[in-house]
């Protein structure tokens, strides 16, 4: 049905763009159809109206936006999470990355919800009572350094090597002090990962390493959880965090919408 | 508040955040969740290469260097020779602790300025919270 409304709308829109500002659909995420939204305001300057595009057993959170202007000030970034987040924290969502725009919300509907009805609707089903966290570890470095010079000769002989001395004297030792101690944070990183991972496979529906976006990472995980269960995996990091003390700062961040847990085929195909 | 926040405990080093950063917030929303067709997508000024710009390059040249800077600033007496954990933690809880939480915040402040950058706007409420609420119908 759509091809002769595609082309009418094409033909519309070419007009309209030189006098008015084109707008598309920008696309939050995908809940059941069931749901009532409250106010709320999205991305783009100034914010759009949050509303539902409803199709079937499923509905898309959208919002009006600009095509022509540029998105991704921090205000978008976090407007387009904390919708998401917030609906999480009280019905199933399934996440969009950042940036989904179509065309309006005619093709909502026939080009996201329609084709893909079961899938999402099976996904919805599964992320039913549950949420996910994020757990984020920071080794404190001096903690962290007297540790790796406690255990590697190498790293201690080199840093009196260069110790007191301009940088640009020492740089070879230098390079290889660096090397060395990051080799120690990867090894430490792994090893406190795997503990952890342990620790929490019993309490958690599924979990994700994520990679680490600083030197000085310890754990870096995002975990799929039965929100009626998040108190025990607050118990498990509130024991950690004891065992750590001084050593990592751990940080539990949540609840919030199931981001790494939710792939579309063509992802999956890509690997991982 | 999109957070339950847990009573609290006695938890010792471990923080719930009721809200999360500007560098949690482009770790999760730039790198993961659905992803619409191509085809089907519109697209969108800036956004491609936002996401490959923002990403943090870990285990490069710089890291070495700046490990090794830290290990020259280390003051090995103070720690104690042996690295014994009970003695390093006053040191911790004093000067580091601060420090850590510095140059993760200067990590955030990068990322927003990157993002700033790239976008050209120059606009700096970050911290404007206005979180929806909704309700399922027919939940009891």
């Amino acid at each position: 049905m759509s091809s002769s409304t595609e082309r009418s709308r094409t033909a519309g829109t070419d007009q309209a763009d030189r006098s008015a500002v084109s707008t598309g659909s920008y696309v939050y995420g995908i809940v059941p159809t069931d749901v009532e939204l409250d106010d709320a305001r999205g991305v783009g300057d100034p914010p759009g109206r949050v509303k539902l595009v409803r199709h079937g057993e499923i509905a898309a959170l959208v919002s009006e936006v600009a095509t022509n202007r540029p998105l991704g000030r921090p205000q978008d970034l976090k407007a387009h999470q904390q919708l998401l987040d917030a609906a999480a924290a009280e019905v199933p969502v399934l996440p969009l990355r950042f940036g989904a725009v179509m065309a309006d919300e005619e093709s909502v509907v026939d080009e996201l919800l329609a084709p893909h009805h079961e899938a999402f609707l099976a996904g919805l089903k599964e992320l039913e009572g549950r949420a996910e966290y994020v757990i984020k570890g920071r080794y404190v470095e001096q903690a962290l350094l007297a540790e790796v010079f406690a255990e590697n000769a190498e790293a201690v002989g080199l840093r009196q090597e260069i110790v007191g001395k301009p940088e640009d004297a020492t740089w070879d030792a230098r390079i290889r002090l660096g090397e060395v101690i990051n080799q120690s944070v990867e090894a430490k990183r792994d090893a406190d990962t795997s503990a952890m991972v342990e620790a929490l496979v019993p309490r958690c529906v599924a979990i994700a390493m994520r990679e680490p976006t600083h030197e000085q990472d310890a754990v870096h995980l995002a975990v799929l959880v039965e929100t009626s269960r998040q108190d025990e995996l607050e118990q498990a990091l509130d024991e950690f965090a004891r065992q750590w003390e001084g050593r990592v700062d751990l940080r539990l961040i949540g609840p919030m919408a199931a981001y790494d847990f939710v792939m579309t085929p063509q992802q999956e195909q890509e690997g991982e | 508040m999109t957070i339950v926040q847990p009573s609290g405990g006695g938890a010792a080093g471990r923080s719930s955040s009721s809200s999360s950063g500007l560098a949690d917030v482009i770790d999760t929303i730039l790198d993961k969740g659905l992803v619409i067709d191509a085809f089907v997508r519109v697209s969108l000024v800036g956004i491609e290469l936002l996401t490959i710009d923002v990403r943090i390059v870990v285990a490069s040249v710089d890291t070495y260097l700046r490990f090794a800077e830290a290990a020259n600033r280390l003051d090995l007496s103070q720690t104690g020779q042996k690295g014994l954990p009970d003695l390093i933690q006053d040191m911790t809880e004093g000067g580091s602790r601060k420090k850590v939480k510095g140059a993760t915040q200067g990590a955030l402040d990068a990322a927003g300025e990157k993002l700033r950058d790239f976008i050209g706007g120059s606009d700096e409420e970050e911290e404007e919270e206005s979180v929806p609420r909704r309700r399922r119908r027919g939940e009891d």
